[in-house]
This record gives structure tokens, sequence and C-alpha cells, in this order.
């Protein structure tokens, strides 16, 4: 039994009296220790679906299930443990007026988890796993860089020791070279904690580096499934998936 | 004579600390040509744009032994020949048309505001001409886009109303700053190929900024690729995957590629003497 199962979901949105059908009936399921990718263009609605499981958008059909148990029309703090959710934006994500320490003491606090010193090893700790030195500990979000920001922002997603992180383009707004950095951590946190992935990003090539398995989505729908291999050997149907295909190698075939 | 020659631009900023230098430095000639200029956030790419129109605000100053544009010497004129160079002479897209179109204003009178203020067009005038450079971009509707307001339209459609209307006045010279990094992939194509057919025609020099080294790679002439405020190679676009320096080396690496190995993917050893 898949991990996280999703049926023939529908999302919703009321904007100006009028409704937007974001998500328009698109199925999936991620096996356990899996890392399955989505991969679109802006308004395709693969946000919108990490959001749908995490209770952050109007779901108006279909079912989400993980485990094999349907979720609650309210997250609870047992959904919490289990899956957490990396933005993209490190900067609108953290709390600005925030340390460091208060960010990754918050989940624990919530929870109950862990008080004093105890707490404080945890949180030098989750710094160690993302690579930052316990310096940063009491540093605030603007004393950070773009990368150290997004290590921060995994570090809290991984507080509570999830089985499943949702990753929404967790790379699109850092450099080249803190993107790799940060892409070669999170494969590292996933073979070392047996961690499941449903990752978000506009970018074919992160998204094949880093899954087994993708949907590529459309105007709210899944154009077409694919795993690794497939897209290794071009074999693709959809005609829409070729065109990203094209547009994301020309990019890179350039400079070869 | 080039159309552009900047020569040893610094670019410093006065905080409490001490003044930081972004820009250290950096000499380059521009002609009829498309000439990238690359590198990471920080790297000073977008200053030294920046600094061709002198828009670069205290506590920031300017200087340069030598920056002249068409022979005119940019750090010598007075602000207001200054401001009658911008926009007319040497124009600017900015990366994002969100932030960069006003959004109480319909397009129609964004496009038409300069033509009519500065160029004294009447309003018919004015609005033929705007017709007309949203048509060179390749506005399948333009009347419907005139009448718009900037969030009714998407971000493709927006960055090309940005350049229909820095076209407008028919500039010598167009300062592109990562104007395609806020647009889908298959948009992005678009933009380019409009851009590059106004290089063609009209014979327009273009400073294209930008991160992202393969785009660059494709769609200029010559390359210039920025490490902290100096620039670490200049190449010609099509020998880039032959780049010497270890930092654009390292840069063109540490991309995933689709199909390519799954391993750790290579990281940039930043070498402090490439910043000396």
């Amino acid at each position: 039994m898949a991990l996280i199962e999703i049926d023939d979901l529908h999302v919703t949105f009321e904007a100006k009296g009028r409704p937007v059908h974001a998500v328009r009936g698109v199925s999936l399921a991620v096996e356990v220790r899996e890392s399955y990718g989505l991969v679109g263009e802006s308004g395709s609605g693969k946000s919108t679906i990490l959001r749908a499981i995490c209770g952050m958008a109007p779901v108006t059909g279909g079912a989400i299930r993980i485990d094999g148990r349907a979720l609650a029309p309210r997250r609870d703090r047992g959904f919490a443990r289990r899956v957490q959710m990396v933005f993209q934006d490190p900067y609108a994500s953290l709390h600005p007026r925030h340390t460091v320490d208060r960010t990754l003491g918050e989940p624990l606090a919530i929870h109950g988890l862990a008080r004093g010193a105890e707490r404080g090893r945890r949180i030098v700790q989750a710094l160690a796993d993302v690579g930052l030195d316990a310096a940063f500990r009491f540093r605030f979000p603007h004393q950070l860089s773009g990368g150290q920001r997004q290590r921060v922002a995994i570090a809290r997603a991984l507080m509570l020791e999830p089985e499943i992180l949702l990753l929404d383009e967790p790379t699109s707004a850092l450099d080249a070279s803190v993107q790799a950095e940060a892409l070669n951590l999170l494969s590292r946190l996933r073979a070392e904690r047996g961690l499941t992935f449903l990752m978000v990003s506009h970018d074919l090539a992160v998204i094949d580096h880093m899954c087994d398995r993708l949907t590529v989505m459309k105007e709210g729908r899944a154009v077409e499934n694919l795993d690794h291999a497939q897209l290794a050997r071009h074999d693709m149907k959809a005609s829409y998936t070729r065109e990203l295909f094209a547009a994301t190698t020309e990019r890179i075939a350039a400079a070869e | 004579m080039s159309l552009l020659e900047v020569e040893n631009l610094r670019v410093t900023f006065a905080t409490e600390a001490g003044p930081v230098e972004a820009v250290r430095g950096v000499s380059f000639r521009l002609d009829r040509e498309r000439l990238g200029i690359v590198g990471e956030s920080g790297s000073g790419k977008t200053m030294t744009g920046r600094s061709v129109l002198r828009l670069i605000r205290p506590p920031g100053r300017i200087e340069a032994d030598r920056m002249a544009f068409g022979g005119v010497d940019l750090m010598r004129i007075s602000e207001r020949e200054m401001r009658a160079l911008r926009g007319r002479r040497i124009a600017m897209v900015m990366q994002d048309p969100k932030f960069s179109l006003n959004p109480v204003m319909r397009v129609g009178a964004q496009l038409t505001e300069g033509l009519r203020l500065r160029d004294g067009m009447s309003a018919r005038e004015a609005r033929a001409k705007a017709l007309e450079a949203l048509e060179a971009v390749q506005i399948r509707d333009p009347e419907r886009v005139l009448d718009a307001y900037p969030h009714e339209l998407s971000g493709g459609m927006g960055q090309r109303v940005m350049i229909a209307m820095m076209l407008i006045p028919e500039p010598d010279l167009l300062i592109a700053d990562e104007p395609t990094s806020a647009l889908d992939v298959t948009v992005q194509a678009e933009v380019l190929r409009i851009l590059d057919a106004l290089v063609r025609e009209r014979g327009m020099g273009l400073m294209f900024i930008s991160h992202d080294l393969n785009l660059v790679a494709r769609f200029c002439d010559r390359v210039l690729v920025m490490y902290r405020g100096r620039i670490v190679e200049e190449i010609e676009a099509q020998r880039l995957s032959q780049a010497t320096h270890p930092y654009t080396q390292g840069l063109l690496g540490c991309l995933p590629k689709i199909g390519g190995a799954r391993g750790p993917l290579p990281t940039l050893a930043r070498d402090a003497a490439w910043s000396e």
C-alpha cells in the first residue's frame, strides 16, 4: 500500500466571486521511501496539491490518504508529526523577528517534546544535520544568506522527525551552486532517515535528478506519469511533456 | 569607437561597517551585439548594468576611469543631460513585470505616457504607436492589452509589455536585467526570440544580465563572467564549454542534467584567489 494516495483530487478556489478550478481530478500514489516529483509551469496546480495535503487549500472533491487513512478535515498534531513542508521562498517562510533558535524550538514547544538542555541539544543537532555550525543558533534570518535560510527551513521541517517531506520548489530561489548543495543535502537526509519526498519544481532537470517517478501537470490536470528510466530514454507520450523536455534540454545542450 | 566603453568601473556603498565595494574595477566594451553578463547573486552584475544609467542611489557611489556611450562621457554630464539619454537612447528592462509596471494604471496609459509628455504626441498618435509596439513584441490582441491593468496580464505578457515600452523610443542600447527569469521555460523562448530580432533588425546593442549561464551561452555573442564584483572570465558564448576559469567551470558543472548521474552534484569549492 502506498504511503500517500491521492485519488481524483479537485481543488476549487473562489476568486472575485468566480470559482477557479486549480486542480482537476489528479490521482497519484507515492510509495514508502520513494521520491516523487510534480513538474509543470506556473499555474499548473502543482503547489496547490501540496497545500491541499496540508489542509491549506479548499479540497472540493476526491480523497487524500496517508497510510491508507483518509485525512481528517482539520489536520491535527499527529499529522504534523508525520508530514512537514519546505516552502519555496526562505525569505518569506522564516519569521523575520525570530532567531533560528526560536524558529527551530517552536515545533518542540508546540508538541511538548523537549525543554531546557534537551531542547538546546536538539536544536544544535538539527543545525549540524543540515550542515550549519552552532554559531548560527542565535542569528536572525536577515543575517543569513539564501542558502543558509533554506537549510534552516529544512532543519525546521525535520525537528519533529517526520516521515514525509513536501518540498515546494525548495531550491528555485537559490543560485546554481547553492542549489547543488541544497539538493545534495536533501538526498543525503532522505537516505539517512528513510524519508518519503513529494517534490514540486518547474525545473524538469531538478525533478529528474531527485525523483524516481514524476507527474507532469498542466492547467490543473496530470498530463503524464513517467519514471526516471522513461525520461532518460525520452519515452514520453504527451506533446506537452515533449515541449517541456525540449525547452529544458535545449538550455542545457547549448553549453555542451 | 564602441557604442559603450567602460574602464575600471567601481561601485562603493558606504555602510556603518565601512565601505563595501559591489563592483571592483570592471572594464568592457559593447558594440551592436548581444553581450551577456553572468554571475550569482552579489556578483555585481546588476550594479554594473545600473551604473551605465547612473541609477545608483546614495550611499552608493559610482567611479570609473572612463564610461562613454556613443562618445558621450557618462561620468561628466549633468543629471539633466543624463535624463535625456535614459529611456530615449539607453533603456532598461527589469526582472519582474509585477514590480515594474504601475499596478493602478492601464497598460495603454503607461505605454503612451512618454510619447505624450516627452514627444508631445496627440492621444491618437500615441495610441497608434503603442499598438504598433505591442505588435512588434507579438502580442496577439493589442487592443485588449492596452485597456487592461497589469494584474490582468500573465507574466509573459507583462514582460512583453515592458519590452514594448522600452523599445518605443528606439534606444541604441538595451540593458535587460534577468528579463526572462520570472517566466516559464516555454514563454522564455518567445521573449528571447523577440529580443534577438530587435538586435538583428534594429542594430541595437544588448546587455543581457542573467544568473543562467546556459541561457546566456545560447543567446549571446560574448559573455562576461562576474564573481564578487570582478570579471573573472570573458569568453565567446559558443566556446563557453571550454571556459578555463574554475568558477565558470564550477557553475556549469553544478547544474543537474536530465538523464545525468544521480549521485551528489558537484559543488563549487570557492577559492579566495578568485576575488583578488
